[in-house]
């Protein structure tokens, strides 16, 4: 019975979403029966990460098919991590839509694809076979790039586009992968894959030729997914014009699979190669480390620069992946589970900032000393802004701790010299946009509108940050414990294939 | 005979990468179609060499695979849906720049 609880997180949404479409013409009742779905759909996450804390990987065969040859959904410690933190945010993301003004939010269609997002991103983190991870992958890129066309922004078209198009040529890219790992292993299976990449390399006989090709393409795919800085052009774009609760979770829970991804390449999947592709991501972390703060330093408007940072965020995790020690990976997770919150909260409060300007529009220009008049949200972007920047009591302080720890601990004092210099990018950045919203004087006659979207989401995100920066504990010790899982891909293959 | 289905698949992803370079958005979209079905094609070709023996076979007497076959009905119902979003998107593009040129699509600059 246990093992059907994996399936939940991804079936309740699913099925959620299909029935709301049915509901298209009671709006109400869509609403109130979309946040219920993923509600229940956030509980049974919590479900699946306590049962898998407490007994180990939770396996499902789909169809009773045997390992390797049926598709098996894993919820691992990682897994389940990961889609406890998107699902979480996730709710926060849809409380915002329900209180929010744009139009889009009253589309039939929105609260749907929500939940369509929030089936594609879980499967991703759950599934063992190759091929349902890029199933699931496009079902998250369908909704995504379908939620930014119908924004209010009348740039929302431009940039779906966009993004659409890089992500299907990325989708074409994992394809490719797949079918040359399918030609090198005739396996799909992730654990399977892993035990026969394992194996290989200990033989004497030379790796199969497309083995090399296929890790490339699978990297660049996660690249594109994380929006890595040679791949990140569509990024900014997308962010900026997509709906506020929508951007929010893009920026932080969809570009965390990249991360995911990242995290099962190096310790799972090609175990052998690791090395070569660590030392990848500490460079390809420090180039986003510095571009992406040096950019947002650059850009006039708020959602424009948080969507920047995320690259400079995305870049520290990055790289204590590349560095790839226990301490290290586990860094990697409690900035990633970090950073989701502190981004959604962020561009949440910039999206409701946008909202009570005359014109719907997050550039610094139109909402320049808006703030005046709303002290509580700029109590609680400043305390997103400390948390961004890695100042406690904030979880980004703790973050940033565990990861400058693991390097000195590793000794990896070049690169940690280099994040450490770039770190301070993020301060240069996050204090002027605070002061040109919340310090400045407005020009004559600008006044907020009342009412606009409602800021519950992210004072809900804002305190969890402030808690885990205080009582952070938990987080650290669920994070040592996924590391440790991490360092020993033979018990995930053992668990799959049930040897 | 997979010399010439290698070929024809190499042909097929030329193809696909120029018209992506284009820059009318119009035939980038089409580029694309033509590679996600080079890739395939590559897929398809993966299940049996020389038309009877699975790729990853080892052992001399295994047979083709059948399931590169359903890998590729699940990958061409995907491209459909992605497809049609590419082009109702190039429509709503077309229609509100009143151009298919990509570099005149660029409003979000800033």
């Amino acid at each position: 019975m246990d093992s059907h609880l994996v399936l939940l997180p991804i079936i309740i949404p699913l099925t959620g979403a299909a029935a709301g479409l049915l509901l298209w013409r009671r709006l109400r009742v869509q609403r109130a029966w979309s946040a219920g779905a993923l509600g229940a759909s956030f509980i049974a996450s919590i479900a699946l990460l306590g049962i898998v804390w407490q007994r180990g990987p939770v396996v499902f065969q789909l169809g009773g098919w045997p390992p390797p040859f049926g598709i098996t959904l894993v919820g691992d410690l990682l897994a389940a991590t990961m889609v406890v933190m998107a699902q979480g945010i996730l709710v926060t993301g849809l409380i915002y839509a329900l209180g929010c003004r744009d139009k889009c939010a009253t589309y039939p269609a929105f609260f749907p694809l929500f939940l369509t997002l929030t089936a594609g991103l879980t499967g991703a983190f759950l599934t063992g076979d190759i091929f349902n991870l890029f199933v699931f992958a496009e079902l998250l890129v369908l909704s995504g790039a379908v939620l930014t066309a119908i924004s209010d922004d009348r740039h929302g078209p431009e940039a779906a586009y966009k993004y659409f198009f890089i992500s299907l040529f990325a989708a074409i890219f994992l394809l490719s992968a797949i079918g040359s790992l399918y030609v090198s292993y005739g396996t799909l299976n992730m654990a399977d894959l892993a035990e026969r990449i394992l194996r290989g390399s200990q033989d004497a006989a030379p790796a199969p030729p497309l083995l090399g090709m296929a890790m490339v393409l699978m990297f660049v795919f996660f690249m594109v997914k994380s929006a890595v800085v040679p791949f990140h052009f569509w990024q900014p774009d997308f962010h900026t014009a997509s709906p506020t609760p929508v951007s929010a979770m893009l920026s932080s829970v969809v570009v965390k699979l990249g991360v995911y991804g990242f995290l099962r390449m190096t310790t799972l999947l090609f175990v052998p190669y690791a090395a070569t592709l660590r030392g990848l991501l500490i460079v390809l972390g420090i180039v986003g480390v510095v571009f992406g703060g040096l950019a947002a330093l650059g850009t006039h408007n708020a959602k424009r620069m948080l969507a920047y940072s995320t690259l400079a965020q995305i870049g520290f995790i990055l790289v204590g992946i590349g560095w790839g020690t226990p301490l290290a990976l586990a860094a990697a997770i409690v900035l990633a589970v970090n950073h989701s919150l502190i981004k959604a909260a962020m561009l949440m409060l910039a999206g409701a900032v946008a909202s009570r300007a005359q014109v719907k529009s997050a550039a610094f220009a139109n909402i320049t000393g808006l703030g005046k008049s709303l002290p509580f949200m700029g109590a609680l972007f400043l305390l997103g802004a400390m948390a961004l920047a890695g100042i406690p009591p904030t979880n980004g302080f703790i973050g940033k701790l565990a990861l400058f720890q693991s390097g000195v601990v590793g000794r990896e004092y070049p690169s940690l010299a280099a994040i450490g210099v770039a770190s301070i990018i993020t301060v240069v950045y996050i204090v002027p946009a605070f002061r040109t919203i919340w310090w400045v004087s407005p020009a004559e006659g600008v006044k907020a509108k009342p009412g606009g979207d409602r800021i519950l989401a992210p004072a809900l995100l804002i305190g969890l940050c402030l808690l885990l920066g205080v009582w952070a504990e938990p987080l650290l010790r669920l994070a040592n414990h996924v590391s440790v899982w991490l360092g020993d891909p033979s018990a995930y293959i053992a668990a799959v294939l049930g040897k | 005979m997979d010399i010439l289905k290698a070929f024809a698949i190499g042909t097929m992803f030329g193809i696909g990468v120029f018209q992506i370079l284009r820059r009318s958005v119009i035939r980038s979209a089409i580029g694309l179609l033509i590679i996600s079905n080079a890739v395939n094609l590559f897929l398809l070709s993966t299940g049996a060499y020389q038309g009877a023996v699975a790729a990853y076979a080892q052992a001399a007497g295994q047979r083709s695979d059948a399931l590169p076959q359903a890998l590729v009905l699940t990958a061409i119902v995907i491209s459909m849906a992605g497809f049609s979003l590419v082009l109702a998107l190039v429509y709503v593009l077309s229609t509100r720049y009143s151009t298919a040129d990509s570099d005149e699509i660029a409003e979000l600059k800033h």
